[in-house]
């Protein structure tokens, strides 16, 4: 067998060795890739940076836990960032596996870093299901869908809550999502009721939002772990994305590596089983 | 880093690497670890949706409001529900017809609206409008890329006429697009999955590594 034919039909599991070489590689020997920005990142740090301090902001954990590496450092960045501007964070989910526990998990753990306080601070509305159903109910009344908490208690004894009702007393949305309810953010709360709403979606996702952001209708994007990096950039932190970064970057070398060599190897082949035919 | 971790801490870590472990042996060969994890999860997941389910819907929406606040009238959505189960009975499986009815025009009133004043407008406005918005030779020329490229991936996509002359040329242009986008979309995909594989193998290093460390 020649190289090239090795090289083609090389053992998948070699691969699946040097693809956990390059991710656990960073891990031991820091490397530190810079992160660039990306105007949609700005856009999205700008949108929330330029709300008046002590706005009220909804901030959704649509995700499920398997996509947490990509969407968790998203919600943290968002966080620390709504914190240190004294913001009111009303969170939900439309994700009955997962979210509401990251949401209350999450939120309690940078709350108590800034000293905020449950129920004045912010609140966690936990899950309700169907949420085309949930995004138009909270347009009208927030507390005909919630009627309780996370915990369960009842709005009417959060104080935060009673300044709450509908979407007319919350400035943005941030929607960080690893699924399609972001769609329906978009074509439901922001184009028919026309609240501001941001997004930070998994990089399967990332590409077709871009369309969103180009028509106004999504006012930033953070994509996948890259966009996570970027935000705590923008934010100022060193998080688990940006710490992620450097075995996502040694990885797509390799990939790309992968992809150059198995090209060559397909082409080296092809010319040679011509050469045979021909000659 | 893992500070102090008490004996269910340590437990639920080493529970979570176990099984982080066994999933990622397939990549190996397949064997009785990755299966028995395989269908861990499985059942796990079926029973929480069935108890969510429950507590979320039938509960929270349907008998909560009838007893505690007197909707009533909420025992025809009910019904409906119900009637679904018809069609575990082959003679009176049609019954499920009428709640399926409801269930296929609600949805499609509701979802038509939003994909079009949502979705399909404001995307068709931004298009139309992209040459008027632009500004500079480059955003100009960038606009008519976009106008270029959604005529043409939607000419790749009319399927009434054979694709030959100028609406086959125009069709060609399209693959190129779609072609492109998928590029995009492949080169994001491998992100995303190599993200999550970055997360595990984060709590694999950190997390379990600091029980490691702390136990031994």
């Amino acid at each position: 067998m020649s190289f090239w034919e090795k090289v083609a039909n090389i053992d998948r599991r070699w691969i699946y060795l040097l693809v956990a070489i390059a991710v656990f590689f960073p891990m031991i020997f820091i490397m530190q890739f810079p992160v660039e920005l990306t105007p949609e990142a700005q856009q999205l740090y700008n949108a929330i940076d330029n709300l008046p301090n002590g706005s009220i902001v909804m901030l959704t954990f649509d995700y499920y836990p398997s996509t947490m590496a990509e969407t968790r450092p998203m919600s943290i960045a968002a966080l620390r960032h709504m914190f240190s501007k004294d913001m009111k964070v009303v969170t939900l989910s439309n994700i009955p596996l997962g979210g509401p526990t990251i949401a209350e998990d999450v939120t309690r753990s940078i709350a108590k870093e800034y000293g905020k306080e449950y129920g004045i601070d912010y609140v966690n509305l936990g899950y309700r299901a169907n949420y085309t159903a949930v995004m138009h109910g909270l347009a009208s009344s927030i507390e005909s869908i919630f009627n309780a908490d996370f915990t369960g208690t009842p709005l009417k004894d959060l104080p935060l809550m009673q300044k709450v009702k509908n979407y007319n007393d919350i400035r943005f949305i941030l929607v960080v999502s690893d699924n399609a309810t972001i769609d329906y953010w978009i074509s439901i709360v922001n184009a028919q009721y026309g609240i501001p709403v941001g997004g930070g979606v998994t990089a399967v996702s990332a590409p077709k939002m871009y369309a969103f952001v180009e028509a106004g209708q999504l006012t930033g994007l953070l994509g996948g772990m890259k966009g996570a990096a970027e935000y705590e950039k923008l934010v100022g932190i060193k998080g688990t994305a940006t710490r992620g970064m450097d075995s996502q970057s040694l990885v797509h070398f390799l990939i790309i590596f992968l992809v150059i060599a198995g090209n060559v190897a397909f082409f080296a082949l092809r010319g040679r089983e011509k050469g045979r035919v021909n000659g | 880093m893992v500070e102090s971790l008490t004996f269910w801490d340590h437990f639920e870590i080493w529970l979570r690497a176990y099984l982080i472990l066994s999933l990622f042996s397939f990549l190996y060969k397949d064997n009785r670890f990755y299966k028995m994890s395989e269908h861990i999860f499985a059942g796990l997941s079926a029973g929480y949706y069935v108890g969510l389910i429950w507590q979320t819907v039938i509960i929270q929406q349907l008998i909560n409001p009838m007893i505690d606040e007197g909707k009533y009238l909420l025992i025809i959505p009910g019904l409906l529900g119900v009637l679904m189960f018809a069609r575990l009975i082959p003679k009176w499986s049609w019954v499920s017809r009428v709640s399926l009815a409801f269930v296929i025009g609600n949805t499609a009133g509701i979802y038509l609206i939003n994909a079009l004043h949502g979705l399909i407008f404001p995307q068709l406005y931004d298009t139309m409008g992209s040459l008027t918005k632009a500004k500079g030779f480059s955003g100009g020329l960038l606009a008519l890329v976009v106008i270029i490229g959604v005529i043409s991936t939607l000419i790749y996509f009319y399927f009434s006429k054979e694709h030959k002359g100028v609406l086959g040329v125009t069709a060609r242009v399209g693959i190129w697009f779609i072609m492109i986008a998928f590029g995009a979309h492949f080169g994001y995909t491998v992100m995303g999955r190599i993200s999550l594989l970055i997360g595990r193998a984060e709590f694999l290093f950190y997390d379990w590594g600091g029980s490691l460390r702390q136990l031994f």
